[in-house]
């Protein structure tokens, strides 16, 4: 690249006594080191692992510190492998409706919004994951409550109340 | 008029400084390097859009969840691992050689049942994969050795936070499970690691 040869096609004439040169070409050198600068460089800049953190409520604080949450500003959804269910009010009652969201920006991330929208501050979401769910889904959704500020939201197991709900609406 | 000779440059240029600066700082980035701590199984986290680096300047219990649902727990707190062990141990009369002692200090991680440990430990930590020692840490009501795992790394160092490293495939249950059996002693704050992701721009 950087040193071009001179005497190029001598098509077998003159012959040249060759003096020895002391230099030597190190392109192919320096094109090496910095290639493997560059990977190192990307590599541990790429493997750094970020964290989530999560505080889970203390099981043996029995203090009366807690506020109660209308059943009007909460919605519970629940994880599923490859959707998410949600709800707003009691499982088994009359009037309770089950729908369904799949994991994209346009599903459950909107419905957040709009929740978020129509009961402000105080809206609260509890999440439910179901029996086939995946980590990965109960991290999206932590994410969804990340992307979408909201504050609070609790981690509950599901009761058989809310599965035989999902169970009866079929979807 | 006289020929106009044009001087010939040289094309070719000293790149002996250049290859100096290349070389020196590969050098710097390879020893700065840290290389990744070995780990029992591969495991991909999920992506999050968090932005926290891990926080391990006190020492850290890493929890493994595989996708088969194996657990698996390490940390970098050697003196905490070393007190584990001795307890572990004691708890299931498994007499400790110097090579078990050995043995379990060169592995980051645990990842058997506490009563197997009499066999795995006679073998180096390279080995147990391929021998099938590595069956994960019981977790169940009935048998729950991933809490006194953690006790005792937490009596040797109370001030070890827990990160919860989980295959995005693995099943909720399983991750129930190990918030639970923490909470039980507990731990309520956990650092779940995961991998970066951007965050959308669109978001209203």
């Amino acid at each position: 690249m950087a040193e071009i040869s001179q005497d190029s096609g001598g098509k077998g004439g003159k012959k040249r006594s060759k003096k020895a040169s002391t230099k030597i070409d190190m392109t192919p050198m320096v094109d090496l080191g910095f290639l493997l600068i560059t990977f190192f460089m990307l590599t541990t800049t790429l493997a750094k692992p970020v964290t989530m953190q999560l505080n889970m409520p203390d099981k043996n604080d029995d203090s009366k510190e807690t506020s109660p949450v209308k059943m009007s500003e909460t919605l519970t959804i629940c994880p599923d492998s490859s959707k998410v269910y949600f709800y707003q009010g009691i499982p088994g009652e009359a009037g309770v409706v089950v729908e369904t969201a799949d994991y994209s920006d346009k599903g459950i991330r909107q419905t957040l919004f709009d929740f978020k929208k129509r009961i402000g501050a105080n809206f609260t979401i509890v999440i439910k994951a179901t029996k086939s769910a995946k980590y990965k889904n109960m991290v999206d959704l932590l994410d969804e409550c990340a992307i979408t500020d909201n504050k609070r939201y609790a981690i509950l197991e599901i009761d058989p109340a809310t599965e035989s709900m999902i169970k009866k609406s079929g979807k | 008029m006289p020929k106009v000779k044009a001087k010939r440059q040289s094309v070719s240029l000293d790149m002996t400084a250049m290859c100096d600066v290349a070389f020196l700082l590969l050098t710097f980035f390879m020893l700065t390097a840290k290389f990744k701590p070995e780990e029992a199984v591969t495991i991909t986290p999920p992506t999050s859009i968090s932005e926290k680096p891990l926080k391990n300047d006190k020492g850290v219990i890493t929890i493994s969840v595989s996708n088969d649902g194996k657990i698996f727990m390490g940390t970098d707190d050697v003196d905490a691992r070393a007190l584990m062990l001795e307890r572990m141990a004691n708890r299931f009369s498994v007499p400790v050689s110097a090579t078990m002692q050995k043995n379990f200090m060169d592995s980051e991680f645990i990842g058997y049942p506490a009563g197997a440990m009499a066999q795995v430990l006679q073998k180096k930590s390279k080995e147990w994969k391929a021998d099938g020692f590595l069956k994960g840490i019981p977790c169940d009501s009935a048998n729950n050795e991933l809490y006194l795992w953690v006790s005792y790394a937490k009596i040797a160092n109370p001030a070890l936070t827990v990160a919860i490293k989980g295959d995005g495939n693995a099943n909720y249950k399983v991750f129930n499970q190990v918030v639970g059996t923490l909470q039980q002693q507990n731990i309520n704050v956990f650092q779940l690691i995961t991998g970066a992701e951007a965050k959308p721009r669109n978001v209203n």
